[in-house]
């Protein structure tokens, strides 16, 4: 673990000393971060039940220590496998920007966004804790700074403002818990003098602040402007794992907190709603980066429902209803972070030589990028949870512990599990048509911007490459289910109850359910046999000639155009129209003269700025503007308001 | 192994037997429109014999994707035929595949393959029908799952085998009103996933569900029609295998009897569809789906309150 930690921070070092030689800078950097996670991955699989320490000398005033337990391997694992894929990637990709910044920088920050986020995890106290997670925040600040436009910069902006506010209420919830347990080291908590009361309080604070992060209704506006405004590579780490570190901590602080029942249905409950509206807002985006942020929302409401599910199970004193809720929870957070990790690199892939993020004018891509396009399939298809791929086993698992909740007693309880299983259900519904969409847009179809489809060409062989460790994920996780499953009962069964998860080659639930993704992928293989079987007698005819014509597709006698062909808008057309009390699109058509074509915009909005945000915004506005007297850049009156304020706290001191 | 192999021999037998009942509800529809109608009940035989002699064209837009997707829609709806336990009903294993989330998802397959192709043709009829059939899941899904939560939880496990032996030995059943009302709406969510009028209609292809079918010809259209086929019987095999289970142990004699089931079935489907009336889309949707929602909802209210 020291040597995975003293690598990233070598490749950080290393690219910042070689930034005059931009290009190399940025080829060693990143190569040196593929190598550390490519340690990292194996490191941190091999022993992922078992703890491990850090310490960094004993000298200083507040000597740094860290620890990992299970859990904490198992968010390094995660961290380390899509590292590598987006490092790797990034090698090649980074060359898009050696004229708008220094790559040299960018490996740098890259290298040490990572390690920021692997120190989250394995801090043992609330300082270290702290500053690893807020430097995290402004690693990832300065990183999507890159493709600094103006709306880049104002996404930033929004970013932070969020970010604050959920770090001070994480800060808040670790103050009051180690106030009430007498230190700051998070072996030594403890909840005994807690009241439920104090506790709830905490629940909240952390709830919100990392839930902040996590993107998490109705926080989560922030991420659909900052993910797409990043560099691609970096939107892979930040959608795939930087809002997983946010999960962490929401489970931490549910194992160290004295749970109530109620946290888990607002849990769930959260997690339903984002789930089913970050999958609607998904369905209404153009811009492609946009729509797989919004799909992050989505993806973190179905690993909540998973996690409400066990922390339901840890306050109804049930342990094997909480492993399997945990399971199903964490499970999601391993594929959440492959497939989502493998669309944004697919997405920066297909950026990267069309320079458009606009998917109403590409088209047909997947003739000139024939691997992008299979890798980027592959992604669609796991993360629409269709077997036997990686995200229907934890929406199976998932399933089944809302399933076994849903059993128990109490109506409300009953109501809103059910209620929950009905939203993931939806969920997975519309996502089908949102990647079927997002799909065959781009890659699918006739090109509809005749210029762009002339210039695109596959992506270069790194990029592919790391794309590709990816796809063996998505199969690796869904074909070897059980071996997933067996190493995440490892980490559960630390914490929840302990049952036998595997049995005889299929993933068991409690209840007795059994499936079996090998067996599924053996059904789907030999089916589709059938066929060939079928068209092979055929051939042998006589009269079929075994060659296939290329004609235009069939237009109602008139000759084809491409431009008749159907685009992102009008697919989800029909849904729009019935979902309009939630999006509030205001259609416009703009006609610009007889002989030019009608223009049509239609754009969703997302009501909850308005409901949530503009208030505040207008609140902080208003009182700056009055505050403006007080900067009249005196720097006299700056020194008294210096001795003012230090005045106040001596007295404050003097009364505490 | 077994039950791999009695997946295999009850998918090859609803091949070899579905087509003529899809000739039977040929005449019957050709009789009632007024119609001379095939000439005898194994015309839908000939037509896919025909079909796969003839030469292929495909839009020379289309990449793989669109040129495999017949391969790949046989392979999932086959793939859901297999998951309905009939010559398997003792085995519990079965329940590896025989899950009803796993027929849920590959029927999401089966949507995804569907819409993918039907935007890849580049044909502008096909989009429109790739885009209906979303819609469909969208409205259809909720219906189907809250039904099948309520059959679920009864059983206390998603395994269709264990599902379908409780009711057989009357565990779980009628004698439950939650069950009871599950039902009626479920029969209506599978009588719009098996793809039938008022909310689709196959002999229109170019404006409907099946657009898709417009760009594809020759041997892929005959798989295309063969998997839409094999989808109604799994479909109409789902509810049967639920609610009204009742059959022999022995694998040759179930299957019979549940081609025999699902075949009146299909062919009595015939009746609604042409007697029925035709709407928009969305407008059909939208008077009925709520109107079976709130039925969906009574079940799942009846079982929470434990009734």
């Amino acid at each position: 673990m020291e040597m995975v930690y003293a690598l990233y921070l070598l490749g950080a070092f290393v690219s910042i000393i070689l930034y005059k030689e931009n290009r190399v800078a940025g080829k060693i950097g990143f190569s040196i971060a593929a190598v550390a996670s490519a340690i990292g991955v194996f490191h941190f699989l091999l022993s992922i039940g078992s703890n491990e320490t850090l310490e960094i000398g004993g000298n200083f005033l507040f000597h740094p220590h860290f620890a990992l337990d299970p859990l904490g391997k198992f968010f390094s694992f995660v961290i380390s496998l899509i590292s590598l894929a987006s490092s790797i990637y990034s090698i090649q990709y980074a060359d898009e920007y050696s004229k708008k910044g220094s790559i040299g920088v960018m490996a740098f920050l890259f290298n040490a966004f990572i390690l920021s986020m692997l120190l989250v995890v394995a801090s043992a106290n609330v300082f270290w804790f702290m500053v690893f997670w807020e430097l995290m925040t402004l690693v990832s600040y300065l990183l999507i700074c890159f493709n600094d436009d103006e709306k880049s910069l104002k996404a930033t902006v929004i970013y932070m403002g969020i970010a604050h506010l959920g770090g001070a209420m994480i800060m808040a919830a670790f103050l009051l818990l180690a106030k009430s347990s007498g230190s700051m080291e998070f072996a030594e908590f403890n909840i005994t003098n807690l009241t439920p009361l104090s506790a709830s309080i905490i629940f909240l604070l952390a709830f919100v602040g990392f839930g902040s992060k996590a993107g998490m209704f109705p926080i989560h506006v922030w991420l659909p402007k900052a993910h797409p405004a990043a560099p691609s590579n970096v939107s892979a780490l930040m959608s795939g794992i930087m809002i997983k570190v946010a999960i962490f901590g929401i489970i931490k602080f549910c194992l160290w907190l004295p749970v109530m029942s109620w946290w888990g249905i607002l849990i769930l409950a959260i997690g339903a709603l984002s789930a089913l509206l970050g999958v609607l807002y998904a369905l209404t985006q153009h811009d492609y980066k946009a729509l797989l942020a919004y799909h992050s929302v989505e993806n973190i409401g179905i690993i909540l429902l998973g996690l409400g599910t066990g922390v339901y199970g840890l306050a109804t004193h049930s342990p094997v209803l909480a492993s399997i809720g945990f399971l199903g929870g964490l499970y999601h957070v391993l594929n959440h972070a492959t497939f989502k990790g493998l669309l944004f690199l697919g997405a920066g892939s297909v950026l990267y030589t069309t320079h458009t993020k606009d998917m109403e004018i590409l088209g047909g891509l997947a003739k000139k990028m024939p691997y992008t396009a299979f890798a980027f399939l592959i992604g669609a298809m796991a993360i629409t949870a269709l077997p036997p791929l990686n995200g229907f086993v934890s929406e199976w698992l998932t399933y089944q512990a809302m399933l076994q909740a849903a059993l128990g007693d109490g109506v409300l309880y009953r109501l809103a599990f059910t209620l929950s299983i009905v939203a993931l259900a939806l969920t997975g519904a519309l996502a089908v048509m949102c990647f079927v969409k997002v799909y065959s847009v781009i890659f699918g179809g006739a090109p509809r911007d005749k210029k762009i489809f002339e210039k695109a060409k596959e992506a270069p062989l790194s990029m592919i490459i790391g794309m590709f460790v990816l796809v063996v994920g998505c199969f690796a996780f869904g074909l070897g289910a059980t071996t997933v499953v067996d190493n995440i009962m490892q980490v559960v069964h630390t914490f929840g109850g302990n049952y036998t998860a595997v049995k005889s080659g299929a993933i068991a639930s409690p209840l007795g359910s059994i499936v079996s993704t090998p067996m599924i992928a053996v059904i789907l293989m030999s089916m589709l046999a059938l066929p060939f079987i079928l068209i092979v007698m055929s051939i042998n005819n006589k009269t079929t000639k075994n060659t296939v014509r290329e004609t235009e597709p069939w237009a109602c006698g008139f000759k084809y155009s491409p431009r008749m062909q159907m685009t992102a808008s009008p697919f989800t057309g029909s849904l729009r129209k019935i979902m309009d009390w939630l999006f509030r699109a205001d259609a416009k058509v703009i006609d610009q003269g007889y002989f030019k074509p009608v223009k049509y915009e239609n754009h969703a909005k997302d009501i909850w700025w308005n409901i949530f945000y503009a208030p505040f915004i207008k609140i902080v506005s208003a009182c700056s503007n009055k505050a403006q007297g007080f900067q009249n850049g005196n720097s006299n009156l700056y020194v008294l308001y210096v001795l003012a304020a230090l005045c106040i706290f001596v007295g404050i001191g003097y009364l505490i | 192994m077994n039950t791999i192999f009695w997946m295999i021999i009850q998918v090859l037998a609803v091949i070899a037997i579905a087509p003529l009942f899809d000739g039977i509800a040929r005449i019957i529809r050709a009789k009632m429109q007024s119609r001379v109608g095939p000439p005898d009940m194994f015309q839908t035989y000939r037509d896919l014999a025909k079909l796969f002699t003839r030469n292929k064209t495909v839009p020379k837009y289309s990449h793989w994707v669109f040129r495999y997707a017949p391969y790949m829609l046989f392979a999932t709806t086959a793939a859901m035929l297999a998951a309905i336990p009939v010559t398997y009903s003792t085995n519990f294993n079965g329940g590896v595949i025989s899950d009803i989330f796993v027929l849920i998802y590959l029927g999401a397959l089966f949507r995804f393959v569907f819409g993918v192709a039907s935007m890849d043709s580049g044909s502008p009829f096909a989009a429109i029908g790739g885009s209906r059939e979303q819609m469909v899941g969208v409205f259809v899904e909720p219906v189907m799952i809250i039904c099948l939560i309520v059959v679920m939880l009864l059983a206390k496990t998603s395994n269709l085998v264990e599902i379908q032996y409780m009711v057989k030995h009357g565990e779980i059943g009628y004698q439950i009103p939650a069950f009871a009302v599950a039902s009626i709406a479920l029969l209506w969510a599978v009588y719009v996933e098996s793809g039938r009028n008022p909310y689709d209609l196959a002999e229109a292809e170019q404006e409907l569900q099946e657009g898709l079918l417009s760009e594809y010809c020759a041997g892929d259209l005959a798989l295309s029609h063969m998997a839409l086929t094999i989808k109604q019987f799994a479909m109409i095999g789902l509810f049967l295998s639920v609610f009204e289970p009742w059959n022999f142990e022995n694998p040759i004699l179930a299957l019979v009897t549940f081609i025999v089931k699902t075949g009146v079935f299909y062919v009595a489907a015939v009746f609604i569809d042409n007697l029925g009336p035709r709407y928009k889309l969305l407008k059909g949707f939208k008077r009925e789906s709520s109107f079976v929602l709130i039925v969906a909802f009574i079940s799942l209210i009846l079982y929470a309150v434990g009734v």
